[in-house]
């Protein structure tokens, strides 16, 4: 019971993940690499942290990728290098701002009485987007401006604003479900590398919403493991717990077997 | 001309938003640029700060415009600058060329961990290297407050490096800066002046048509990664040796995603590097000024150096096609 109780909950805590892995997968779909993924769930967390609110974590989240949008999809800039900025300009505007505002971030956040994001990003995203991406002309198109732009024409940018717009949706959330539900308010990095764990799922669950599911559940598992481990009170020292998520990932990321076909275009400035 | 305006630019248009977005907060922005100025070379003492940060930026900027001219995505200067901190306090007892050595080949095989995933499971270096900047930095933290923790045990920190493993100084000024320096202009040479750099930038420039004339693109690939860990592992060796003197959990400071503005504000070029790292090293001390005296968060400075990057390639200067 113990066990089931701790992968439940290790689950629950991989939500945020399974968003952003979602929100990316559509994205790197439309032929974009958003290496700023990490960026925006952070700015995402302290604008939720900051309103008490998820509208305020997708406001949060939208600013950082309107920004990525300009760069990677106006000027065609290169994407990792325009991501990469992102993230830092996230860790410093988020770490200004914390120590310029601390009396509205102590302000304590209220419970919520039930948690929908859970299942929200666990069935219902997952459903509506395999839908959306597999089973629409709309999807169609966006897959193919990740296959073959030139194909597409000059809707391209409209397609990748649509599924950049998409993905700040789900971070937003994620974000605001990291500071709201998981913790209680903002702290500086909190974002601790999810965005990075989730760029590297997209591509052990090979574009597919499937292979998200996939994916983060195996992660989650893997964090049940390292709580299990914490509560065994034997073998690794904690810091060293510290380390498991991301070498996990590691191993996710290594774990890609057999031919592995990434969109086309995917990440061409 | 046309890229050292770009760079110009960049490095204004940075300071002055920054200055701009103080006012958000009331901070009046003559007032945030005179402590920014007088704070990095406005005394000597701000000066000889300025030049102690420029050191590790300058090292990891360079790590990141060799991996970078190879098209290597390197985003893992952090992780590499920690390990090589790390192998050099455990063997900095057997001197300081040992010590300096092992940072070198830690950062080396920290960086090449990406290489070998890379070729042997087709896992893209920019993600393995930015998980393995976690991992190195878990494992210091493992390292301070377990085995490499001072007798003491209060706090998480290791002893200091003995006395003849520390680099030698001048005026307060550690021989790192001279090494960083020299450094730059061997990356200078070794990419403009020598085959093997005109098969590094060709591999960077265009994979395929470096393949067709005959280079061995994999090679290029793994070595590049190779020699930037290294320089990014020698970087942390000499933090250590030369400034900190022992370890600590936040040792690496971001130093290494800062590398990649060094070489962006470079538009990565070994010799700019030299100028865009001072830029930064003074853009770093100031914010630690403002933060003392206008209680403003150093991390202030991440910002800048976001803004310079989105500047630089906005200007499209990034690809380098010289």
């Amino acid at each position: 019971m113990h066990a089931i109780d701790s992968l439940l909950l290790a689950i629950a805590a991989s939500t945020p993940l399974l968003l952003a892995v979602e929100g990316e997968v559509i994205v790197q779909r439309s032929g974009i690499i958003n290496l700023g993924i990490e960026g925006m769930m952070l700015a995402a967390a302290m604008a939720a942290a900051l309103t008490h609110s998820f509208l305020g974590g997708i406001i949060g989240a939208a600013a950082m990728a309107a920004i990525f949008g300009v760069f990677a999809i106006i000027l065609r800039a290169d994407q990792i290098v325009a991501g990469t900025a992102i993230n830092l300009l996230a860790l410093g505007v988020t770490g200004s701002l914390y120590r310029e505002m601390q009396d509205a971030f102590a302000r304590p956040v209220a419970r919520l009485a039930h948690d929908l994001v859970v299942p929200a990003a666990w069935i219902v995203a997952p459903i509506g987007l395999a839908a959306l991406l597999w089973r629409t002309m709309f999807g169609l198109r966006l897959r193919a401006c990740g296959e073959n732009p030139e194909a597409v024409g000059r809707s391209v940018a409209m397609y990748r604003w649509v599924a950049l717009a998409i993905e700040t949706v789900l971070v937003g959330v994620a974000g605001a479900h990291l500071a709201l539900v998981l913790s209680s308010g903002f702290a500086e990095n909190m974002t601790a590398g999810r965005g990075f764990i989730a760029l590297s799922i997209v591509i052990f669950g090979r574009w597919k919403i499937k292979g998200a599911l996939l994916g983060t559940a195996l992660f989650g598992i893997a964090a049940a493991a390292q709580y299990a481990l914490q509560a065994s009170g034997i073998g690794l020292p904690f810091h060293l717990l510290l380390a498991v998520p991301y070498v996990a990932t590691l191993l996710i990321l290594c774990g890609i077997t057999g031919r592995v076909r990434a969109p086309e275009a995917l990440g061409r400035a | 001309m046309r890229r050292l305006f770009i760079g110009a630019a960049a490095a204004v248009g940075a300071v002055a938003i920054l200055a701009l977005s103080g006012m958000a907060f009331g901070h009046p922005p003559g007032e945030l640029l005179r402590i920014l100025l007088v704070g990095s070379i406005g005394s000597p003492f701000a000066l000889q700060a300025t030049l102690i940060k420029t050191v590790p930026l300058l090292l990891t900027g360079l790590s990141v415009v060799i991996a970078f001219r190879a098209g290597v995505w390197n985003i893992g200067a952090e992780g590499q600058f920690i390990v090589g901190a790390l192998a050099s306090f455990l063997v900095a007892r057997f001197g300081l060329m040992a010590a300096l050595l092992a940072s070198i080949v830690a950062g080396a095989i920290w960086a090449s961990i990406a290489s070998l995933l890379r070729f042997w499971r087709g896992a893209p270096e920019v993600l393995t290297t930015i998980l393995l900047n976690f991992i190195g930095f878990h494992l210091l933290g493992y390292a301070v407050n377990g085995p490499l923790q001072e007798a003491r045990g209060q706090y998480p920190q290791s002893e200091v490096v003995p006395p003849k493993a520390v680099l030698p100084a001048i005026d307060g000024i550690h021989a790192g800066l001279l090494v960083a320096v020299i450094l730059a202009i061997a990356a200078w040479v070794m990419l403009y002046r020598t085959e093997e750099g005109l098969r590094l930038r060709a591999t960077g420039f265009n994979p395929r048509a470096a393949r067709w004339a005959g280079v061995n693109v994999n090679a290029q690939i793994a070595r590049a990664m190779a020699i930037s860990g290294a320089i990014a592992g020698l970087a942390g060796g000499i933090e250590l040796l030369g400034v900190t003197h022992r370890l600590f959990e936040r040792f690496a400071a971001g130093y290494g995603y800062s590398g990649i503005a060094v070489a962006l504000l470079a538009q990565l070029h070994p010799l700019a590097a030299v100028l865009s790292a001072f830029f930064f090293g003074a853009l770093t001390t100031g914010a630690g000024e403002l933060q003392r005296s206008a209680n403003i968060s150093a991390t202030i400075a991440t910002f800048g150096q976001a803004v310079v990057i989105l500047t630089v390639i906005a200007f499209g200067a990034f690809h380098a096609r010289d």
